[in-house]
């Protein structure tokens, strides 16, 4: 009778566990939207808002604890830089304003976003360190997370997004991060349905009728690093939209150009095919993969804010409140020996596996690297065309043409391992893509950031600009892109 | 980029896709495409809105798009509504 009784116990634990379900989003309340929506701040037009003045935003790359660490590294170079001036004390990491993070990057730029200036004391033990592969695998082989696995509405990403929200990031909600003002810290995924790549803030959450506020951190990490194959994507409820919502206009105008702007158009394209359909019985889903599949470097949000009209960089551009834009992408990728052409038989199911899922990052991420490029020039080469056609002007006694709101100051740096020289190059370009490194190369990581920024001639010149130096040896200042 | 002049006798804000993005007179810099042109208040001017398509700017050669001031007589109390 005794051992029915504990079967039956057995067995009904077993059910209980086996309907496991992952934690859905939630709806948006209503009219008037979430309660602590985690959206840029607006701008005031006529109210420049200092902090504007100096613009910086970091992209942080995927690339695992690798990528985790080379942007911690990069974070604590950034703040033993001093650019304040007459006697004030700030570092450059005190004028960071945004931070796009991508899988591993995602966990360095959320942690900061939380912690601020105590991320140097924590986050160190509290994720780079560990071996949170093995952690992961533990997790899964316990017998009550095994029989969790067993319900189709819970799966191995939702055990990893638990693990993260626990033990890195404290159960942490977007509420927690929308009390630091800024940086304004963005966080990609990729939605599976399309490619289209997903940004964990309101403005995006929006689409979904959903509310970002309650939303964990830990899980919208764990989307962002859903490698495909090794975890499943992380699923959110797509809502009806919130009553009073309406599609942004830079959106709904994008949708009538295709042809003269095939990428907006697809931008808003996208977005519209996040969202449900007015009736609530026509439920939909978006299931959410690792953001380097849409955009490895982190990159693209920043481009987007400076491209849209909606986007926060473009509209303090154009009203004039920026002064100086600096943009450092933190680019963690390897590129390890290639062995596939150095062997005759055809390549197996896990090279074609992970070529697939790898193959198409690589070729993006030049792409956005030129883009980010172009753009800067593009703005540089519009103000010395209009600068010199007035002083042209002015000396025939004409009228001046008319100015932008505001001469901006860009800076474009990127760095990458491929960057330091020979051997040291290689043995970073090597590094695995894993949650697990050993303490020499994790603190190897962290120090080649601040070299390679120490050694970039861009970010040099770029604080030489800042601390208002000459260049050296010249005597007279200088001019271009981080002047 | 595009380039995008909004002329109107004095200085007002100028709103771009619903969102304010600098003032008149000036240039105003967006992605190529159709853009919705309106400025900020008082309601002075017209017309109300325009719809702009943006492509082959320069910044020397930027689109250019007018507002008209109203006479105090013609101005209405809120944006569509009658003077």
């Amino acid at each position: 009778m005794r051992r029915v009784r504990l079967g039956a116990l057995l067995l009904l634990s077993v059910v209980a566990v086996g309907c496991a379900h992952y934690p859905l989003n939630a709806a948006l309340p209503g009219a008037g939207g979430a309660a602590t929506a985690y959206r840029f701040p607006a701008m005031v037009p006529d109210r420049p808002d200092p902090a504007d003045e100096i613009f910086v935003c970091l992209s942080f790359s995927g690339g695992g604890t690798r990528a985790a660490a080379f942007a911690y590294g990069a974070l604590r170079r950034l703040q033993d830089i001093d650019v304040g001036r007459g006697g004030t004390k700030r570092s450059l990491l005190d004028e960071v304003d945004c931070i796009a993070g991508i899988s591993g990057g995602a966990f360095t730029a959320a942690f900061y976003g939380l912690h601020g200036s105590e991320t140097f004391q924590r986050f160190y033990d509290r994720f780079l360190v560990r071996n949170i592969q093995r952690e992961l695998v533990l997790s899964t082989l316990n017998p009550v997370n095994l029989a969790r696995l067993v319900s189709p509405y819970y799966s191995r990403i939702d055990l990893a997004a638990e693990l993260y929200d626990r033990t890195v990031f404290d159960g942490a909600t977007y509420t927690a991060l929308a009390k630091r003002r800024r940086p304004f810290v963005i966080l990609h995924a990729t939605s599976m349905a399309n490619g289209a790549p997903f940004e964990f803030t309101q403005d995006e959450f929006d689409f979904i009728g959903s509310d970002l506020s309650a939303f964990h951190v830990g899980r919208a990490a764990a989307a962002s690093s859903a490698f495909p194959f090794l975890l499943s994507p992380v699923s959110l409820r797509s809502y009806p939209p919130a009553p009073g919502f309406e599609i942004p206009r830079d959106v709904s105008r994008a949708l009538e150009t295709r042809e003269i702007n095939p990428s907006r158009y697809n931008w808003a394209r996208q977005r519209l095919d996040l969202m449900a359909g007015k009736d609530d019985k026509d439920k939909k889903w978006v299931h959410l993969l690792d953001g380097g599949l849409a955009d490895n470097i982190g990159l693209r949000s920043i481009l987007r804010a400076y491209d849209r009209s909606g986007g926060f960089i473009a509209q303090r551009i154009n009203a004039g409140h920026i002064k100086r834009l600096i943009v450092i992408a933190v680019n963690a990728r390897t590129d390890p020996p290639e062995q596939l052409s150095r062997q005759e038989r055809s390549a197996g199911l896990v090279d074609v596996f992970m070529k697939t899922a790898t193959v198409s990052m690589e070729s993006l991420s030049a792409d956005t690297i030129d883009y980010a490029i172009n753009r800067q020039n593009e703005r540089e080469q519009a103000e010395t065309n209009v600068r010199l056609c007035n002083q042209r002007l002015i000396g025939c006694g004409a009228q001046p043409f008319p100015s932008f709101a505001q001469d901006l100051r860009t800076c474009f740096v990127e760095i990458s391992f491929e960057g330091l020289p020979s051997p040291a190059r290689e043995e970073f370009l090597n590094l695995p893509t894993t949650f697990s490194l050993p303490e020499e190369s994790l603190k190897k990581l962290i120090d080649v950031a601040g070299t390679l920024l120490d050694g970039s001639s861009s970010f040099q010149k770029l604080l030489r600009a800042l601390r208002g130096e000459p260049r050296p040896g010249a005597g007279v200042g200088e001019s271009g892109n981080c002047s | 980029m595009e380039y995008l002049i909004v002329r109107f006798p004095e200085t007002r804000e100028v709103r771009v896709d619903g969102l304010p993005q600098g003032r008149t007179n000036i240039i105003l810099q967006f992605q190529a495409g159709i853009h919705d042109v309106t400025l900020g208040p008082p309601w002075n001017f017209a017309p109300l809105e325009q719809k702009v398509l943006l492509v082959n700017t320069a910044a020397l050669d930027p689109y250019c798009v007018e507002f008209r001031r109203l006479p105090p007589a013609a101005i209405p109390i809120s944006p569509g509504s009658p003077p």
